[in-house]
């Protein structure tokens, strides 16, 4: 088991290279750079242009920018050695002056704690949304399974059609104009993010996607599982129904449903655009989107690392989750 | 490995007693007729259907040019609607009402079909076909090939889907392949490329569970060939998750296309009546969402489209599953 | 198993909310203005912004040695007056006795020196760096080669740019602490009797030296050391969540009434929501509910219209067929409909224009009546071209930037150059940075496609000089004009405001003789206020809110 952890752990380092040289290369071949700014205003000049490049060293040939990022450069206005992303050092924002990507990120204002940086707040919102999807969600899809065409099956078929057909910023609107502008019960504008309740119209818009799919996902597992032979055995032996279905049903009827939701975690703490629109939640979503448009090209490399770990992390657990679920998965290799 | 085909007579003999057990039928035939008797699943097929048609004769059945600008008939209701939030009544001559430019909004619903119903069944197809076989091989097969193609999966999974759509729209918009289709094709390569993991992952899991199962033992121990036992014996036995994932993928894909929109990456637009592709429901639902305090009504058509299409996949979904489902096999 | 995966789940989800809960609440003020500002700004750092929302922060916390009054005119700020030498190359300001940092501590020229400085320096690398440009010695030093300049020579070009804090006397000032120091002498490079106005603008805000060295690159964001000398006081800034302002007590026009908080919330629809629920008390209206807002009783009474700062245009590119026709360039403005496109596209939220500057601006030109909707003249002139009809001239792409809302316009347009003209165009939307990037040169700039330009300060020199001379944004659709450039550095230099107004003018003539672009329409500043809330100042010039040109009117009445 540790050797298969380490194993894998040993893999991000080729998995993140190769992520990093492609993102590089793509981003530096989309047109414009990241001083082409709103058009209908003064535009950077040219010579403003020259002593950003030069101090970002957008000057110097892709390759030595590359090694810059990874390993380290000298930078060519201040004549000083910085240490890369082998260091921890995710290189300056080009948008927002004088900070670093992992600053932006990472550092909580202060006083506060981790978990008030951008990224903090993040993953505290993707957890929320994620249980509110498995606490919801499975039960959902179980149920309907196990009541396979009647009315509660139908109701839950509807939440799962709205939730995969209807997109999140739809919903969010009309959760808004229900809870807020008729039924008073929250705020639409949080005057502050340390009150619980703020948290559950967010928690809920972002967990929504995931809650339709985990439904849906979980419920066809479950009639699929239904079926096996061993399920016949069990009530066979005269087990109650409790333990079958909870024992023998349900845990089997998990794997699809936890290969789903670990990748899923990843996009939750990455994908909160639409919550900080939408909300003005301070999460890192926002530089994840916006980045790539403003071409913030250490933004555009921090926040897709970030995600690469995210990912893999998530895959890496789901792995071990299947071993827990069937003891006859072997993490071998 | 050595065990396949060192012990042929088993399984003859496993194959004879089937025979004799139940009359030999087609396991396609024998599907479609489990499939035509589920009544969620005709339905679903009925609908699908009745899109197709509208989106092929789209031009036909539209009651107005969708393109045609009716000024000073801008943001109007449904006709049943005496006032909306803006003070517009309802007029007869346009069904569903009118968009921003005065458009009908029952047109260009209509033309939305052609778009969006190609955008949500190709790629699903191509992702699914490269993320089933993927995830298959690599789940049954384990070892250092199962490694590779995940890692492989990690560093697309991990690729911001974003940029690289934007790189690929942006490097390739003016080639042959940008120009096909009005750039659906394009849209078509790049959505199926960045979203074919996701199914290869759900397919590798199941297989992980399956190969350790009973039956897989089985059909090894009389010596079945990995090809027959992954085709015959796990790649049925997960159809439920992938159909699953077929039935979502769909509507993730007309979601998709209107978000790429949003970022400048979609349908070209067009302003000849003549084309085939005009518009997309995606692009009504960006249209009807900036407007929604307004006029809520251009959100709703295209959104009951969409959910409509959503059932209808997650119906069929449901009667494929059943059809196909080996244990159930010959039963009626 | 399951119930465990379920504790699990619950814990980390009420651990996901409690985690960290230190909170402290900032004093509750009594009456506060809750602003919706829309996107958070990237910077608050003066010498580094450049966005109509950094500038609104900046706005608050500081004051230049000029500000602008509610008619756009020129008064004195930081400094209580300023003069010109004859010719216009040295520029003079005094400051007001007792002027005082929002702490107390004395705020002299030496400091204006150091910001004006600041935003020079090459090192600093301010994106809006080149507007103070006029200054002699200003482009030698933002243009040294940092990578091979020695600290000496950079300390000699420093040296050369002629800005020099004095006291009375015309003794170079000493310090940050010298009370006498009240005398700020700019020396410019050539005669340039509009700079007055340039000092007015964010990038000469006085942030202190000692603050910005202490919070290092990113101090601004630290309330602390964004001590300024504006009306009001940055208390609280949470990134992307808040700002508080609160008012400052040693403002020398005064003290505020109300609090102001900014909040960042970039989703119209739900910006709206909010409004109406009382959750702000002013938001940015668009044209999409402003239909909405007129037509419900309440609202109808708290919507603000007023002209903004910006011109938009339809550019043709001269070198590009076929607008290197003037003819077609002139049927292609005559085509125009300016109004229907207020009417349908804008739903009110603009005004048609056929001139370049906007009405409010000094400058404006009321009579210009060229080149205005007139199908007729249209055709005409496509007959008259070169190509004679229609169907020779060569395809016309409109290229823009791709938005949900920019597609309806666009699709508009084309419609309505088919239905006016008979004249199909292709239309190319393009990611939007893809889109700036290709304007922004000239060989990849579209063959046509629509650009404004928004006022940075508010005199001609701004929208002309700065806009259509040789080597300026002009020359990225092929504009140049030697004899357009002579009369406004006629102009530029001109000392008499009377005269240089009216060469002004002819120049604005000038420019739209040969129809290089079809003056389209000028944007409109649109928000919901509520009713309590009295005393906004509205000008073109407001940096995202009605009002913060002059918070100290403003007050809350509920």
């Amino acid at each position: 088991m540790t050797g298969y952890l380490a194993k894998r752990l040993l893999w991000l380092i080729p998995v993140i290279f190769i992520v990093a040289g492609l993102t590089f290369i793509l981003m530096h071949n989309a047109p414009g750079g990241p001083w082409d700014r709103d058009l209908n205003a003064r535009q950077v000049d040219p010579t403003a242009q020259k002593l950003l490049n030069e101090y970002y060293g957008l000057n110097k040939p892709l390759v030595n920018q590359f090694t810059s990022y990874l390993i380290g450069g000298t930078n060519t206005t201040t004549h000083k050695w910085v240490c890369g992303l082998i260091c921890g050092n995710m290189g300056p924002s080009y948008r927002i002056r004088g900070m670093s990507v992992q600053q932006y990120l990472f550092k909580p204002p202060t006083n506060r704690n981790f978990f008030y940086s951008k990224f903090g707040y993040s993953i505290r919102l993707a957890f929320l949304a994620l249980g509110i999807a498995i606490l919801v969600g499975l039960p959902m899809g179980v149920i309907s399974a196990l009541k396979q065409n009647t009315w509660i099956d139908y109701i839950n078929l509807f939440v799962a059609t709205v939730g995969i057909s209807v997109p999140n910023f739809v919903i969010a609107i009309f959760l808004i104009i229900i809870f807020a502008s008729t039924l008073h019960w929250v705020s639409i504008v949080p005057t502050s993010w340390d009150e619980l309740n703020v948290w559950i119209l967010p928690g809920l818009v972002l967990g929504f996607g995931v809650l339709a799919r985990t439904a849906r996902l979980s419920r066809a597992t479950m009639l699929e599982v239904m079926r096996m032979d061993y399920v016949r055995t069990a009530r066979a032996k005269g087990l109650t129904e409790r333990v079958v279905v909870v024992r023998h049903m349900i845990q089997n009827a998990m794997i699809p449903v936890v290969t789903f939701l670990g990748p899923a975690l990843a996009g939750l703490i990455t994908g909160s655009f639409i919550i900080e629109t939408m909300f003005g939640f301070p999460g890192m979503g926002r530089a994840y989107v916006t980045a790539i448009s403003q071409r913030d090209y250490s933004m555009i490399m921090g926040t897709t690392l970030i995600y690469a770990v995210l990912v893999a992390i998530a895959n890496l657990s789901v792995d071990f989750v299947y071993v827990l679920l069937d003891p006859r998965i072997k993490l071998t290799e | 490995m050595e065990e396949q085909a060192t012990s042929t007579t088993p399984a003859a003999n496993v194959a004879s007693l089937n025979e004799i057990s139940t009359p030999r039928r087609d396991l396609l035939a024998d599907a479609w007729y489990r499939l035509t008797k589920n009544k969620g699943a005709v339905a679903g097929m009925i609908v699908i259907a009745l899109f197709i048609l509208v989106a092929i004769f789209a031009d036909k059945i539209s009651p107005h040019n969708p393109l045609q600008l009716n000024s000073g008939f801008d943001y109007l209701p449904p006709f049943w609607v005496k006032e909306n939030a803006a003070g517009h009544a309802g007029n007869p001559n346009f069904i569903f009402g009118t968009d921003t430019l005065g458009r009908d909004v029952l047109s260009r619903t209509l033309y939305g079909a052609r778009v969006s119903m190609v955008v949500g069944i190709f790629p699903t197809a191509i992702i699914l076909l490269v993320g089933t076989f993927i995830g298959l091989y690599s789940g049954y097969k384990g070892g250092w090939i199962d490694n590779l193609l995940m890692r492989f999966t990690d560093v697309v999974y991990a690729f911001p889907d974003l940029l690289f759509f934007i790189i690929v729209m942006i490097s390739l918009r003016d080639t042959v392949i940008g120009k096909m289709l009005n750039g659906l094709f394009l849209l078509f390569l790049a959505l199926a490329i960045v979203n074919w993991v996701g199914v290869a992952r759900i397919v590798r899991g199941q297989v992980l569970s399956l190969r350790e199962k009973e039956f897989v033992e089985a059909a090894r121990a009389i010596g079945a060939s990995n090809r027959r036992i992954m085709f015959k014996h796990i790649l049925p036995n997960s159809l439920g998750p992938i159909i699953i994932t077929a039935a979502t993928t769909v509507p993730g894909m007309i979601i998709t296309e209107a978000i790429l929109g949003y970022l400048g990456l979609g349908l070209r637009p067009s302003t000849n009546p003549q084309d085939f592709f005009l518009t997309s429901w995606g692009a009504l639902l960006l249209d009807g969402q900036t407007a929604i305090n307004t006029q809520p009504w251009a959100l709703l058509f295209p959104a009951i489209c969409v959910s409509l299409v959503v059932l209808a996949f997650t119906f069929l979904g449901d009667g494929l599953r059943d059809a196909l489902d080996p244990r159930l096999q010959g039963t009626q | 198993m399951r119930s465990k995966l379920l504790v699990i789940v619950s814990l980390l989800m009420v651990a996901s909310m409690v985690l960290g809960a230190c909170a402290k609440a900032p004093a509750a003020p009594s009456q506060t203005l809750r602003v919706n500002l829309g996107t958070y700004p990237d910077t608050l750092d003066p010498q580094k912004s450049s966005f109509v929302n950094e500038i609104a922060h900046l706005k608050m916390i500081y004051e230049g040695l000029t500000r602008l009054d509610a008619n756009l005119e020129t008064v004195a700020g930081a400094a209580e007056k300023w003069s010109y030498n004859a010719d216009a190359t040295v520029l003079t300001f005094t400051l007001r006795a007792n002027l005082k940092y929002s702490d107390g501590s004395l705020l002299n020229a030496k400091r204006f020196e150091y910001s004006i400085l600041r935003n020079i320096d090459p090192t600093t690398a301010g994106e809006y760096a080149s507007i103070t440009d006029d200054i002699a010695g200003a482009t030698e030093w933002r243009s040294a080669d940092l990578a091979t300049a020695t600290p000496e020579q950079l300390a000699i070009l420093k040296s050369n740019v002629q800005v020099k804090a004095t006291d009375g006397g015309g003794v170079a000032c000493t310090g940050y602490d010298q009370k006498d120091c009240n005398t700020l002498v700019i020396g410019l490079k050539q005669p340039a009797p509009y700079f007055h106005t340039v000092m007015s603008l964010w990038v000469t805000y006085p942030a202190k030296q000692e603050l910005i060295e202490q919070g290092g690159e990113s101090w601004y964001t630290d309330p602390a050391l964004q001590l300024g000398n504006g009306p009001m006081v940055l208390s609280t800034l949470e990134p992307t969540v808040s700002a508080m302002f609160t008012p400052n007590a040693n403002y020398w026009r005064g003290t505020a009434k109300v609090n102001i908080e900014f909040r960042y919330i970039t989703d119209s629809a739900v910006s709206f929501q909010a409004y109406k629920n009382g959750e702000f008390d002013v938001i940015p209206l668009g044209a999409e509910d402003f239909a909405t807002a007129q037509n419900d009783a309440t609202l109808a009474s708290q919507i603000l219209n007023y002209p903004g700062s910006c011109t938009f245009a339809l550019m043709f590119h001269q070198l590009k067929e076929p607008f290197t026709d003037q003819k077609v360039r002139e049927a292609f403005a005559y085509a125009l409909d300016r109004s229907a496109w207020v009417t349908d596209i804008l739903k009110g939220l603009g005004n048609p224009t056929l001139t370049w500057i906007p009405k409010g601006f000094p400058g404006y030109d009321a009579q210009e009546t060229r080149w205005g909707f007139d199908p007729a003249a249209a055709k005409q002139a496509i007959a008259d071209s070169s190509y004679g009809s229609v169907d020779k001239l060569p395809p016309i792409t409109l290229t823009f930037s791709d938005t949900p809302r920019n597609r309806t316009r666009y699709e508009w347009l084309a419609a309505k150059y088919k239905e006016v003209l008979g004249v199909d165009m292709a239309l190319n939307p393009v990611e939007s940075t893809t889109y700036t990037a290709l304007t922004k040169d000239i060989n990849t700039a579209p063959q046509v496609y629509i650009l404004g330009w928004c006022a940075d300060y508010p005199d001609p020199q701004n929208w002309l000089s700065v806009y259509w001379k040789t080597g300026a944004f002009g020359e990225r659709i092929g504009y140049t004009n030697p004899t357009l450039d002579a009369k406004l550095a006629e102009a530029d230099s001109s000392t008499d405001p009377t005269a240089r107004m009216a060469l002004y003018a002819q120049a604005q003539t000038m420019l739209t003789d040969t129809a290089p672009v079809a003056f389209f329409w000028n944007n409109m500043n649109t928000y919901l206020v509520q009713s309590y809330v009295k005393g906004i100042t509205q000008t073109p010039m407001d940096s995202g809110w009605p009002g913060d040109i002059d918070p100290l009117t403003i007050t809350i009445e509920k």
